[in-house]
């Protein structure tokens, strides 16, 4: 009787408030099993309808009849429906189709086969291509490595080479007494006065 | 939720298929419209059916025609695959001339023609009391 009711139809029950707590739907037969009876209805016997036996006779000779022809009626539509499935299968068309649809499929599978084979051919050039450019790259990268030992080594020779020519301008420990000695005996002047037109005069007052 | 296709539902359920009718536009209060449907039987009325077979309006129109429509090969189809009836569509298919016509129909038609030839006669016989009164009267 009472039916519980979610969605567009929520709104319309709750305008019409209802006192349980779960919404309710007004449905026909509303009334509930423990709801009393109308006063209206309060002395009423439902009374079913009378049968009239003639009509009774005559109705159920009706039945019987269409009955029958409906079952008749059944029985023609399924072999109908069967035939049809029948000669979808197995008829005439369906061989000519099937071998049509094979020899479809069959030229688009040759036609696809060409089309592996042709990107095949032309997957194996670019690989190969790519290869050679990995080697040559390689190749060159060996170079320039040699290229920056070298470079390096000729560097470092050279600082040395620098080295060995200022060490012999060292002070040593026996060289230290002599040095000294010169360093005293020369003293250098690094005063120098020079002209904005860029005349240099280097004599000073020696101290 | 379970949801089981066709067969599974087919068998599951022992459902059949009907024929019957679905009603439609909810949107509009006091102006039904049925659609002739098939459907599973334990679908709810308006729920998913599998296809629709026709429709039915059940508001006469401005010619005073109710305006019914039938697909009847897929109604072939569809009885040839077993499906059952329901009353009205029985009811509508035979008065269309597809099936013979629905026994109740002529019964209904038969108690409608006694009930008008009784209220005729019961007015018949009014009518003449009232003159011979009106005649007494005179």
């Amino acid at each position: 009787m009472f039916q519980v009711i979610g969605g567009r139809s929520v709104q319309a029950a709750r305008l019409l408030a209802p006192r349980s707590a779960v919404l309710v739907e007004a449905v026909r037969g509303r009334k509930s099993r423990s709801d009393p009876v109308a006063k209206s209805k309060e002395g009423r016997i439902k009374v079913p309808v009378s049968v009239d036996p003639v009509e009774m006779v005559v109705l159920k000779e009706r039945y019987s009849e269409y009955k029958l022809i409906m079952r008749a009626l059944r029985m023609e539509f399924k072999e109908g429906v069967l035939r049809k499935k029948y000669e979808e299968e197995m008829g005439s068309q369906a061989e000519l189709r099937a071998r049509q649809e094979e020899e479809e499929h069959r030229a688009l599978m040759d036609w696809n086969n060409q089309e592996n084979l042709r990107i095949l051919k032309a997957r194996i050039i670019r690989i190969q291509q790519e290869e050679e450019e990995a080697e040559r790259k390689k190749m060159e990268a060996a170079i320039q490595r040699e290229q920056e030992q070298q470079e390096f080594i000729r560097q470092k020779e050279e600082e040395i080479l620098k080295l060995q020519e200022e060490a012999k301008n060292f002070v040593t420990l026996e060289n230290l007494d002599q040095r000294i000695e010169e360093a005293l005996d020369n003293p250098k002047n690094y005063n120098f006065a020079i002209d904005k037109e860029g005349k240099v005069v280097k004599r000073t007052v020696l101290q | 939720m379970v949801h089981l296709s066709s067969h599974l539902l087919k068998k599951y359920h022992n459902g059949y298929v009907v024929i019957r009718l679905a009603l439609a536009g909810h949107k509009q209060a006091n102006r039904p419209f049925y659609r002739i449907v098939a459907a599973h039987n334990k679908r709810s009325r308006d729920g998913k059916y599998i296809e629709q077979l026709g429709s039915f309006d059940p508001l006469p129109n401005i010619y005073n025609e109710k305006l019914v429509g039938f697909n009847f090969d897929r109604i072939k189809y569809w009885i040839g695959c077993g499906a059952h009836l329901t009353k009205p569509v029985a009811k509508l298919l035979g008065l269309s001339g597809f099936f013979p016509l629905h026994p109740m129909t002529v019964t209904e038609a038969e108690r409608r023609r006694a009930q008008a030839k009784l209220a005729e006669t019961a007015a018949g016989t009014e009518d003449p009391q009232q003159e011979e009164q009106k005649q007494a009267d005179v």
